[in-house]
């Protein structure tokens, strides 16, 4: 009996250890709510909004840092001379009007009178004049520097006005300097990296390596009622599911989510789940140089055995639609797909062109694409059974995201699936990734006529010119198909029902947040 | 005892400039360089040119090295290639992120794990040792990150919680710390207390069989204090070799559950430069945690010898 005593409370003390151990999670539960309603209604709370954000940023000079997780950030401290609006037309930022001369080679900026940087001084023209001379520094390794190569000359007549005199008509230069890239920046400022200071809607306060990034309004921004909160919290959380648990449980009430945590989020309690067109879009890129792919019949065969149907429902669950060398959220500037005669999927037809060039029995040959995404995995392993029926046979290379940049730019892979960004301007969808000197036209394409078309419609100034010029080169690329494009997908934003008025675009995060208003 | 130590130290040196070397190696043997992955495929060949100036990577790579082991000499682990912040600083930050998650894994696996083991032992072939034996196997085959999603999602979903996102360090506010690093810790712990588990249960296994055991009994010493008084000191050997390696892996940053919870330690800092090709980031990370690695097993020797007096150096 009294044995039995003593492993009964041996048994007891292991079971009350255990359970000490394994149930604190639980029990901690009710405090810890109540602890955060509290410290919510106590401090500054309800005008703090708490974004998810699932990458660390890595710097804050505009000028310098593409990181997409940087750019959300900073993109709310600087404004650009101009902006976009939701429905991607360009429209004033700090330059409230601008015009163009008769030939096309002079734009002048009328800058907004008594905009201030976070340091309380006035921006004018030297400002804009420094920051454009900034990025032009090839010193500065700037990624926008090849949006305004076309710039010869920054004059500032007065403290409001500045002039650029380009070497050629630029029609993209109004657009182009909407983007962050652009951002004016105070020119006292010597390590953009270290001090922020901008003249947009929130400043940079403080920054919490690993884990958080906060940004206090600007009493002082130029626009009226604007921004909508107090703060802004960038919250680093790598881990989807963590921001959804999180999202949940009310700690966070914004976080951009994959379609496949937005189909599972779509009767949450709380939670409204939003989306938009992006402007993205997928492609399978072929090297036009080399052999079977440098004949045009083997790359419009491809095209012609691809469905690309199949890979809006399979890799984005029907969340996404079809697309040509311009995202169809560009719809000002998008063909309808249906005019592209190679988007009928016709596996006779493939096989016959296959045939002509030579190859009745396929070949084999390698597809490439990143692990770090799971959509283009998915996307190379759609193409891989499609590209078999016509007896295409692919190996899969999948690689890590430092090797395929490098597999991308080496211009030697065969096959190669990957994502692209149209630009805000369809100079950068057109000229940027497929001129014969495109900066990222690491397909060896190079056509005469391509190149002419762009080039001219750059320097169009006559908006309906444009339009005709971009749509005559549109379904010449499609035709000679350097890349097939394949699906532009939807983006997923899960928003607290605490949260009024975030709308997200294709005009951006940033448009939509600074608009954006928190319930108590 | 002091010379043994001594040697210890002086036997870093060798070890500390191999691990350099090979670091340095294997980094940059890997395709990929920090600029384009910055500039992704959105950049012109000149920029990504002009950003690799900037960041001194068109210096020959003996000439990388050789400024990087040169500053390492002064205690200078370099410069974030990213950011161009001081490596070292931030090392020690998440550091002690780290090291509080650690030791709080270590307790909840240890505190589970050293009991249960011992029973286990002392009731050998019973049910409950049965049960023991399997939950340990199942602890070492579910992977963490499958235990902390669950966690994560099972109590957030139906009890509404979710761990506190910003790190708060111990001694600032210890409640506010055990709230942060309590699931994180438990995941943790439950990988090492099945491992420790079976070290002790297999360990007092074998003391138990010994001679001097019987001696305690035949003097008439009961069960507890022959397991307690006799058997734990004599069995704590290959647990504390064990524990120590565990404590080891633990401080190098278990990556995934940092990754999981959001906790800004050593792992996930280096787990980004990886990603970024941030040279220095990752040199001066695995070289802080080799040093670690290298360190705690030294307290583990000198361990042995207060534990066991047999054990000379």
């Amino acid at each position: 009996m009294k044995k039995i005593g003593k492993y009964f409370a041996v048994l007891l003390t292991l079971g009350l250890l255990l359970a000490a151990c394994s149930g604190g999670g639980q029990e901690a539960a009710p405090a810890q709510q109540e602890n955060q309603e509290q410290s919510a209604e106590t401090t500054a709370g309800p005008s703090e909004l708490i974004v998810g954000a699932e990458q660390e940023p890595v710097g804050f000079d505009p000028h310098k840092v593409p990181a997409a997780s940087s750019v959300r950030i900073y993109a709310l401290v600087y404004d650009s001379l101009t902006k976009l609006d939701e429905n991607l037309n360009v429209v004033p930022g700090l330059a409230s009007e601008w015009s163009f001369s008769d030939d096309g080679k002079t734009i002048t900026f009328k800058l907004r009178k008594g905009v201030t940087f976070h340091n309380g001084r006035e921006m004018t023209a030297e400002d804009v004049k420094y920051s454009f001379e900034r990025i032009l520094n090839p010193d500065t390794g700037s990624i926008a520097k090849s949006y305004f190569s076309s710039i010869e000359t920054i004059e500032t007549p007065d403290p409001y006005t500045v002039v650029f005199k380009l070497k050629y008509p630029d029609s993209a230069f109004i657009a182009n300097s909407s983007s962050a890239y652009a951002s004016i920046v105070a020119k006292e400022v010597g390590d953009l990296n270290k001090e922020a200071v901008g003249t947009g809607p929130f400043m940079l306060d403080t920054v919490e390596s690993g884990q958080y990034v906060l940004l206090k309004k600007n009493p002082n921004y130029f626009i009226e009622g604007q921004p909508g909160v107090d703060a802004i919290k960038f919250q680093i959380m790598k881990d989807e599911a963590e921001r959804l648990a999180a999202l949940r449980a009310g700690r966070i009430d914004i976080a951009q989510v994959s379609a496949d945590f937005a189909k599972v989020l779509k009767d949450a309690p709380g939670i409204t789940v939003k989306s938009y067109q992006s402007m993205e879009y997928s492609y399978l890129g072929i090297n036009v140089k080399q052999q079977p792919f440098d004949d045009p019949r083997v790359r419009q065969a491809i095209s012609y055995a691809v469905d690309r149907s199949a890979i809006v429902e399979v890799v984005w669950k029907g969340e996404a639609s079809l697309t040509g060398p311009i995202a169809p959220a560009q719809t000002a500037w998008a063909l309808d797909t249906s005019r592209y005669p190679s988007y009928q999927t016709n596996v006779e037809k493939a096989k016959e062109l296959l045939k002509e060039a030579g190859y009745p029995n396929g070949f084999e040959t390698v597809l490439e694409t990143a692990s770090t995404y799971p959509d283009m995995v998915e996307t190379a392993q759609v193409l891989q059974q499609q590209l078999q029926q016509i007896g295409i046979k692919t190996t899969i290379n999948q690689l890590e995201w430092g090797n395929y940049i490098e597999r991308w730019k080496s211009k030697e892979m065969s096959l190669l699936v990957g994502r692209n960004t149209s630009g805000i301007d369809p100079d950068r969808s057109m000229r940027f990734f497929f001129h014969t000197e495109g900066s990222a036209n690491v397909w060896n394409y190079s056509n005469p006529q391509y190149d002419q078309l762009v080039q001219k419609a750059l320097e169009a100034t006559d908006p309906a010119e444009r339009k005709s010029l971009y749509e005559e080169a549109q379904i010449l690329l499609v035709e000679d198909a350097p890349n097939l494009f394949l699906a532009s997908p939807k983006n997923f934003y899960a928003v607290s029902e605490k949260v009024v008025g975030f709308e997200p675009s294709a005009a951006g995060e940033v448009y939509a947040l600074v608009k954006t208003a928190k319930k108590n | 005892m002091a010379r043994y130590v001594c040697k210890r130290l002086i036997s870093l040196i060798p070890i500390i400039f191999g691990i350099t070397l090979l670091v340095f190696t294997i980094l940059h043997l890997v395709p990929g360089d920090p600029a384009s992955i910055m500039l992704g495929t959105n950049a012109t060949p000149e920029a990504i040119q002009a950003l690799r100036e900037s960041m001194g990577l068109d210096k020959p790579l003996i000439t990388q090295y050789l400024d990087w082991l040169g500053g390492l000499f002064v205690g200078d682990f370099g410069q974030s290639v990213h950011t161009g912040e001081p490596i070292l600083p931030e090392i020690l930050q998440r550091f002690t992120v780290t090291l509080q998650l650690s030791l709080f894994a270590a307790l909840v696996g240890w505190a589970i794990a050293i009991p249960v083991g011992i029973l286990s032992a002392v009731r050998v072939h019973s049910p409950f040792d049965a049960i023991v034996r399997m939950v340990a196997m199942l602890g070492i085959s579910v992977p963490n990150f499958a235990i902390g999603s669950l966690l994560l999602l099972i109590l957030s979903l139906y009890f509404g919680w979710f761990p506190p996102i910003d790190v708060v360090d111990f001694w600032e506010d210890p409640a506010e710390a055990v709230k942060v690093f309590i699931l994180p810790a438990v995941t943790m712990g439950i990988v090492l207390a099945a491992g420790i588990m079976r070290m002790t249960r297999s360990a007092f296994l074998e003391t138990l069989d010994k001679d001097f055991i019987r001696t305690a009994r035949a003097k008439g010493n009961n069960q507890w204090s022959v397991v307690i008084g006799h058997a734990l000191r004599n069995s704590a050997i290959p647990i504390l070799t064990l524990a120590g390696m565990q404590m080891g892996y633990l401080l190098g940053g278990s990556v995934i559950v940092e990754q999981l919870f959001s906790i800004p330690g050593l792992g996930q800092y280096i787990l980004d430069g990886i990603y970024q090709r941030d040279y220095p980031v990752v040199q001066g990370g695995v070289l802080f945690i080799a040093l670690l690695f290298v360190l705690v097993n030294l307290l583990v020797d000198i361990l042995y010898t207060w534990i066991d007096p047999r054990i000379k150096y």
